[in-house]
């Protein structure tokens, strides 16, 4: 979101209708799903827009088969995603794992609402960042993104599809039920002009292929079933021909590729933007729907003449280590507000290693924080 | 002149308001402003009271959620109870005069438009009241043009409802227009301006 106004655009949409857009855009034609507030309209629009471009949509039993079928359908060659909540989420992380090791390109969005358990289905949240980044179990790399805007669903949807099929991961999208929910004037770009990524198949023939070998890149090509590529998959530890192995010179090897693909790129994978940064003393560190307030904050510190700006993560993992680093020389103080009780103001603690003063600002209310409520942890701010 | 406008529209569940809120939104989006809106959760609504709020601009809208809005529309007694403590000290609040009966002792004007009744009488469905009372906020306070709003309406709704959305957007603009007239005081000045103190990203 752009904070000077082009022409607003005609047209009002949903966050979720416009992941759904984006999903569309990006070449997703294979949905598996269980509905759940406040993630529902994803699955919604999903329904009818899949079938009339050619594509699948299936209302699955579980969210753990969902996932499954997603799996399934990406190792057959589609582009596939499906989308939840907290429960949903919970139930998927099994898979998520699976897709981390057989490295099976999919998209994961979760729709963020209060937890833990059934929780607060309607109402918003943050506290699923570290399930998003720890919830399946084992060491394992991850990509997590966060949109702020109602664009940006659609925009990081798109994202987290070219990022997926380009690492052979699974790429969670983590929105939260203000964004989700809110309407807001969007143009979206045409089909044509949305850059698409596509998984690399392999070049040599099926009885060359060998499926996990590593390559400079570090992401093997990807051979599809039905296409005359067959190779084992599985979620045991394996070599490079894709069956178990329990060898000290393979399993170091293969976790080091996993790890690799991802560190060796975070230059490509991690995105954040910086408002009002240039002369700030305090900045705000944000996230998701909670940026939004504190944009407002932002604006409405430097109407009283205090220097303040925004650092928005738009990566949430492999966490923006670089863009918290950047802003240390210039603020003394970083203000972290979320919606859950600090689960990104400890990394930014980790990063800051007590060269800024770090102050979370956490509401676990159900709503949205105020920028008031950002702006009571600021020195010299009187409302 | 404001740098925005924050309504929030309430009532009873199923009397329409989430509709209300969305067509509103349409109508800014088509007079050329940004908006950004939200609104209770569906089934959890239902029956119980119930809001919808929109945040109107000519710059894009930062935060999104109204914090204290500057317009009250209430449909009803309970959502009114509730919602009428956070209207802003220069804000307004308009009712339905049947369904509603205001506290005393607020500064705040109260405007009542007879939405419900007119739409059981005049047009012998109930259930178009609250196109009515939006035709009446509008026409009242100007936030939208009426033909932004009658355009974004007859959109919303199906094709055989259209006639008598028509028709309940018609008398709600003449009840508008016909409180505004009856008015003993100015109404705020709903005017947006550019917000100069915006971030140039």
């Amino acid at each position: 979101m752009k904070m000077r106004a082009e022409e607003p655009a005609k047209k009002l949409m949903q966050g979720n209708e416009a992941c759904a857009e984006g999903a569309i855009a990006a070449g997703c034609r294979f949905y598996a799903g269980y509905p759940i507030t406040p993630s529902s309209e994803i699955a919604e629009v999903l329904s009818y827009r899949l079938p009339a471009v050619g594509g699948t949509f299936i209302q699955m039993e579980d969210e753990i088969a969902s996932l499954g079928a997603v799996i399934g359908a990406s190792l057959a060659g589609a582009k596939a995603m499906t989308a939840t909540s907290g429960p949903g989420f919970s139930l998927m992380q099994e898979h998520i794992g699976f897709a981390c090791m057989a490295e099976v390109p999919c998209v994961v969005v979760n729709v963020m609402r209060g937890g833990p358990s059934t929780g607060l289905p309607t109402l918003p949240a943050q506290g699923d960042v570290q399930q998003a980044r720890w919830g399946t179990h084992g060491d394992h790399p991850i990509i997590v993104l966060t949109p702020w805007s109602v664009r940006e669903c659609f925009d990081l949807t798109v994202r987290a599809f070219n990022l997926s099929e380009k690492y052979r991961t699974p790429v969670i999208l983590l929105m939260d039920e203000v964004v989700g929910h809110m309407r807001e004037n969007v143009e979206l770009p045409n089909p044509e002009e949305v850059e698409v990524l596509d998984r690399v198949k392999p070049t040599v023939p099926p009885e060359w292929y060998i499926p996990y070998e590593d390559t400079p890149f570090g992401v093997p090509p990807m051979g599809i079933f039905g296409e005359g590529y067959r190779y084992h998959v599985t979620g045991l530890l394996h070599d490079v021909r894709g069956f178990p192995t329990l060898r000290e010179d393979e399993i170091e090897p293969f976790m080091r590729r996993l790890f690799r693909k991802i560190w060796a790129h975070l230059n490509d994978i991690q995105q954040w933007e910086t408002y009002l940064m240039e002369d700030a003393e305090t900045a705000i560190v944000a996230y998701g729907s909670v940026a939004r307030s504190a944009m407002r904050a932002v604006v409405e510190a430097r109407e009283v003449g205090l220097r303040m700006g925004l650092l928005r993560l738009i990566t949430l993992w492999p966490f923006c280590r670089k863009a918290v680093e950047s802003i240390l020389d210039g603020c003394k103080t970083l203000i972290v507000p979320e919606m859950n009780l600090g689960q990104i103001s400890r990394e930014v603690k980790r990063v800051a290693q007590g060269r800024a003063q770090v102050r979370t600002v956490s509401r676990v209310l159900g709503r949205l924080i105020k920028p008031e409520e950002i702006l009571e942890a600021v020195e010299g701010w009187k409302a | 002149m404001k740098e925005r406008i924050e309504i929030r529209l309430c009532g009873f569940g199923g009397q329409g308001i989430v509709l209300m809120g969305l067509v509103l939104g349409e109508a800014a989006v088509r007079d050329g402003l940004w908006a950004a809106g939200s609104n209770s959760y569906g089934a959890q609504a239902r029956g119980s009271a119930c809001q919808s709020e929109v945040v109107l601009s000519r710059a894009p809208v930062d935060y999104p959620r109204v914090l204290a809005p500057d317009l009250l529309v209430a449909l009803s007694q309970e959502a009114y109870e509730r919602y009428v403590i956070d209207l802003q000290k220069e804000g307004v609040a308009v009712y339905d005069a049947g369904l509603v009966k205001p506290r005393g002792g607020l500064p705040q004007p109260h405007i009542p438009v007879d939405a419900t009744r007119t739409a059981v009488e005049g047009l012998s469905q109930k259930q178009v009241a609250n196109m009515v009372m939006l035709a009446a906020v509008a026409a009242l306070t100007g936030i939208v043009s009426q033909k932004a709003l009658l355009g974004a309406a007859l959109d919303a709704v199906p094709a055989r409802l259209r006639e008598i959305n028509q028709r309940a957007l018609e008398a709600g603009f003449r009840l508008g227009e016909s409180a505004r007239e009856g008015l003993s005081y100015p109404l705020p000045d709903w005017t947006l301006c550019e917000a100069s103190a915006r971030a140039d990203a």
